[in-house]
């Protein structure tokens, strides 16, 4: 027998159906979902702004010469924005937005642990964002995000890279305060008859990404002291000729920024789990197993970090970095197979959500190849600093962690907004970016090894056809965004209602209005006892409960009153 | 459990696929893997060194391994979004298989597997290209922004043969005779078939990196530090150096091009047949410049303006120089407008100037980006009175619009 929340205490009035108002959103509010949607509003506006100046760098590169750009420190000037604000700004805000809006809801809790901390955690991103933007008014950083010295100490003299690292600094706080959250509301806040083991994957990945983020970003904090002191106040932590050294930024910095790589998609993998077992209708293959490859991701993750420095490293060291970093090809090769798994046997809906993790499986696949292969020493020290790499990173983080997003934006806009996006709209979009980030990215493996190096304006005369190829379908891939763009407005004039479980899923957040109550749920929510329940009779009956409870959903809340889309003996599914 | 299972008889696994299939998988999965591989030669440059060739079969078995995964994955992924798609209609869940043991286990321990025979193999070819060989000619190197100066050195027992001592320059017989040896720097590297090659490397500002994608190899260049790369080459021939860490604004052209007119300019690895080539079209003329030093100064100063990284930033026709970040010296004595810009009384004043101290009159549109040349041997990019004089008197011919 299926019970959707406990029964509403007497006399107590049932909370009216919530309206959404512009007005909500650009103010200060301790509502997480509100928060989420703050955070995932400006990390869309942040990736538009980095995805303009890939454009702009793209278009520089359609010549072997120097032209659009007007020196080659502007050049160095809109890769450097474009790989930080596409970090710092973009995924990892983003993720922090998914991981705010849909963890209480997942564990049918009323909010975060700590509701304050998580509105003044997403209130540093808007003022660190602008100082760095300002950085162009005072001389902007063009040394990378990777920022080595002693090009960013000694020969950067504007002041963007000092705001550069500053803003970072924010964001870094902001990220740590929000794993802070995220830890203690899972920890802590899970409703009764929810193990660990009986968490939604979501709920998983974001706790490993969390544990990644508390203990890897103080070390940036670190390294960006350090750097800002010897900017600033005439220290020489990196400076060889006053008893400084280069290598010491490196280690610090790659001990973070390799599992913030991490931080980036594993929150990816959750979403993955998520709109993969719903719109195939079959449970995750092999949940525990899933569940515990992102702790070992996130563990393993934390003794790679020198696979960066094949070519600055002392030579000795390399090898034992080689041997970690192939180590970790193991639990993600885990997860590719069991969502392999999951869908296999399945019933797969091909909406939009599901074209875009189909999407992701196929891409992020060769983002892992080419991983493994830069794992070893030999040929990354033919491919370090080249495209070849720039091809891998943007592979596991556009064809993984962007898709993924999509993926969820698709998934779960109904229960945020309460309206349906288009789904022609979607299908297009998903077809749109799929072809062009392919073309986009795959031939930069071939730049790569025949000799392109990363980071330069000027490139030799043979390059040129490969780099028009890939400026041209990155044109492509960057309109394809304003397809996404428009679909998310459309939605509020199109007026789909969604209802409360569009998708007919079994994770909390679905047993509750779209959009939820100001907290939540009405009355307290119980469990259904296996997120991934898919194909028993107890899940259809849940399922058919939870729509007397709330009501109907798309699309059957579309159709005349008496009308059916489920024929009358609809397939019951096997046994319990 | 329910789990469909096909036919009667048939073997079939426990996810209900007949071993057959799974058989035909693994056959396309190594085949197809194979093929792929094969495409290796046409995504490298050609091989120029010993360890390219090592580096590249590396690469070919870690692309047939990527190949094959590749295709399985894939594989599955289509049959799965064709085979597996719910029906028009169609309302019903999959079945609730929630994972198996052994397929779980299977899928652990051969990635497990294949990633422990790719770095054994790894290990093995890190081994063969770390270990630097014994005759290893040693090669200094700088880089700094934006350009590549190899140096060599020679003494009493590497003079050309037929070296007439009563013509070589008073100081330069000197110091040989003390046993010193004397160095000479090129922008670029010399050296000649299976001879194996040391490059020790400094940097004068900040990192760089040395690659030379036809040997496959590339070592980062430390501020503060010496680190060295070494390499065999095979095959005679001219491979383009890249600098492969982003250094500054002028890092892209940090790297050999070749000019309009087809000649090499900037950093390139030249590759002689042999050593008796290498000797005679390279070490020994460059010897003798230094034994020999031209009297008339221009001629000099044409001579040991080539000892320097100047190519890297500067267009100069007359020696086949195609730099870009810094201003265009042709015709630079005729710019009689920077002495009215400057209120230097004549273009010998400022070109002597410019070098010395470039940071003090910066062209209009170029980046104070020109490492200052210093008198004192102690002093980082050091260039004697003698050099610079003689550099100036060569520029100073350099007239026309």
């Amino acid at each position: 027998m299926a019970t959707i929340t406990a029964p509403a205490l007497p006399g107590v009035p049932v909370d009216e159906r919530t309206r959404l108002r512009v007005s909500d959103y650009l103010k200060w509010s301790v509502d997480h979902k509100i928060i989420g949607v703050q955070y995932s509003v400006t990390a869309l506006i942040f990736f538009i702004i980095g995805g303009a100046l890939a454009m702009l760098v793209r278009w520089e590169l359609l010549t072997p010469a120097l032209d659009l750009a007007a020196s080659g420190t502007s050049y160095n000037q809109l890769f450097t924005m474009h790989g930080t604000i596409m970090i710092f700004l973009w995924i990892i805000p983003m993720m922090a937005g998914f991981g705010n809006y849909l963890i209480p809801l997942m564990l049918g809790a009323k909010d975060m642990a700590f509701p304050w901390l998580n509105a003044f955690a997403f209130w540093l991103i808007p003022p660190a964002g602008i100082l760095m933007i300002l950085g162009w008014f005072a001389g902007q950083a063009e040394a990378g995000w990777t920022s080595y010295p002693t090009l960013s100490t000694l020969f950067s003299p504007g002041d963007g890279q000092t705001m550069w690292a500053i803003a970072i600094h924010l964001l870094g706080i902001s990220s740590i305060l929000g794993a802070l959250n995220f830890i203690v509301t899972i920890r802590n806040m899970r409703p009764e008859g929810m193990g660990y083991f009986q968490m939604p994957l979501f709920v998983w990945a974001m706790l490993a990404t969390s544990i990644i983020i508390v203990m890897a970003t103080p070390f940036l904090a670190a390294g960006l002291t350090l750097l800002i002191l010897d900017r600033v106040a005439g220290t020489a932590f990196f400076d060889p000729t006053r008893g400084g050294d280069v290598l010491l930024w490196q280690n610090v910095f790659w001990f973070y920024s390799h599992p913030a790589v991490y931080i980036m998609v594993l929150p990816g993998f959750g979403i993955l789990s998520e709109v993969l077992s719903v719109h195939s209708r079959k449970p995750i293959f092999g949940y525990r197993a899933v569940a515990l490859s992102s702790m070992a991701i996130a563990l393993v993750g934390f003794t790679v970090w020198a696979h960066h420095m094949f070519t600055s490293l002392m030579p000795s060291l390399r090898i034992p970095f080689m041997l970690t970093s192939m180590i970790i090809a193991v639990p993600t090769g885990i997860k590719i197979f069991s969502w392999i798994g999951t869908m296999w046997g399945g019933k797969i809906r091909f909406t939009s959500a599901m074209l875009f993790a189909v999407g992701f499986l196929s891409m992020f696949v060769i983002g892992g190849i080419s991983g493994v292969m830069l794992a070893a020493v030999p040929f990354d020290l033919h491919v370090h600093d080249t495209y070849f790499v720039v091809s891998h990173f943007h592979f596991v983080l556009y064809g993984g962690s962007v898709l993924a997003i999509y993926a969820g934006i698709y998934h779960w806009f109904p229960k945020v907004t309460g309206f349906m996006l288009d789904e022609r709209l979607g299908k297009a979009h998903f077809w749109v970016t799929y072809v062009s980030f392919f073309f986009t990215f795959f031939p930069m493996h071939l730049l790569g090894m025949l000799g392109m190096p990363r980071r330069v304006a000027v490139y030799a005369p043979e390059f040129q056809t490969l780099n028009a190829i890939v400026s041209f379908s990155s044109f492509v891939l960057g309109i394809s965004t304003f397809i996404l763009l428009f679909n998310l407005v459309y939605a509020f004039y199109q007026k789909k209602v969604a209802g409360p479980n569009p998708w007919r899923a079994l994770t909390m957040e679905w047993a509750t209005d779209s959009p939820p109550p100001a907290h939540n749920f009405h009355g307290d929510p119980i469990p259904f006892r296996n997120p991934y329940g898919y194909g028993t009779e107890s899940a259809f009956r849940y399922l058919e409960a939870q729509e007397r409870e709330l009501g109907p959903s798309y699309p059957v809340n579309q159709l005349p009153p008496g009308k059916s889309v489920t024929p009358a003996a609809s397939g019951a599914p096997a046994g319990d | 459990m329910n789990l469909p299972k096909f036919g009667n008889n048939r073997p079939v696994s426990a996810s209900g696929v007949s071993w057959v299939w799974v058989l035909v998988a693994g056959v396309i999965i190594v085949v197809g893997g194979y093929l792929i591989s094969t495409v290796t030669p046409y995504l490298f440059p050609p091989q120029g060194s010993a360890q390219a060739v090592l580096i590249d079969d590396l690469f070919r078995f870690m692309l047939f391994v990527g190949g094959a995964i590749f295709i399985l994955v894939e594989g599955l992924l289509l049959i799965s979004v064709i085979r597996y798609r719910a029906r028009k209609g169609e309302r019903a869940d999959g079945p609730p298989i929630q994972g198996n043991t052994t397929l779980e286990f299977v899928w652990t321990l051969i990635p497990a597997i294949i990633v422990a025979i790719l770095s054994l193999y790894a290990f093995v070819v890190w081994q063969q290209i770390e270990t630097p060989a014994a005759n290893a000619q040693q090669v200094g190197a700088v880089g700094q922004r934006f350009a590549w100066t190899f140096t060599y050195s020679f003494d009493n027992n590497m003079l050309p043969p037929e070296t007439d001592t009563t013509r070589v320059d008073a100081g330069v017989l000197t110091r040989l005779s003390e046993g010193s040896s004397i160095s000479f720097s090129s922008p670029q590297l010399h050296t000649w078939v299976n001879q194996p090659v040391t490059v020790s490397m400094e940097t004068d500002d900040v990192n760089h990196a040395f690659w030379i994608p036809g040997m496959r190899l590339k070592q980062d260049l430390l501020a503060g530090r010496v680190t060295t790369v070494s390499f065999t080459p095979i095959e005679a021939g001219v491979y383009r150096i890249v600098c492969a860490e982003l250094c500054g604004s002028g890092h892209g052209q940090m790297a050999g091009v070749v000019t309009e007119s087809g000649d090499l300019s900037g950093a390139w690895l030249i590759v002689h047949p042999d050593e008796a080539t290498y000797l005679d079209q390279f070490y020994y003329p460059e010897v003798e410049k230094i034994l020999y030093p031209p009297t008339d100064p221009v001629a000099l100063g044409r001579q040991v303006i080539q000892n320097y990284a100047c190519a890297g930033c500067h267009r100069l026709d007359d020696l086949g120089w195609a730099g870009v970040t810094g201003p265009n010296l042709n015709g630079v004595a005729s710019r009689t407008a920077r002495l009215q810009a400057t209120g230097i009384a004549t273009m010998d004043e400022y070109l002597h100037h410019s070098i010395r101290h470039p940071a003090d009159y910066l062209v209009p549109g170029y980046g104070n980006l020109m490492p200052q040349f210093n008198p004192e041997p102690d002093q980082p990019n050091y260039m004697p009175d003698s050099d610079l004089d003689a550099i100036v008197a060569y520029l100073l011919t350099q007239t026309g619009s």
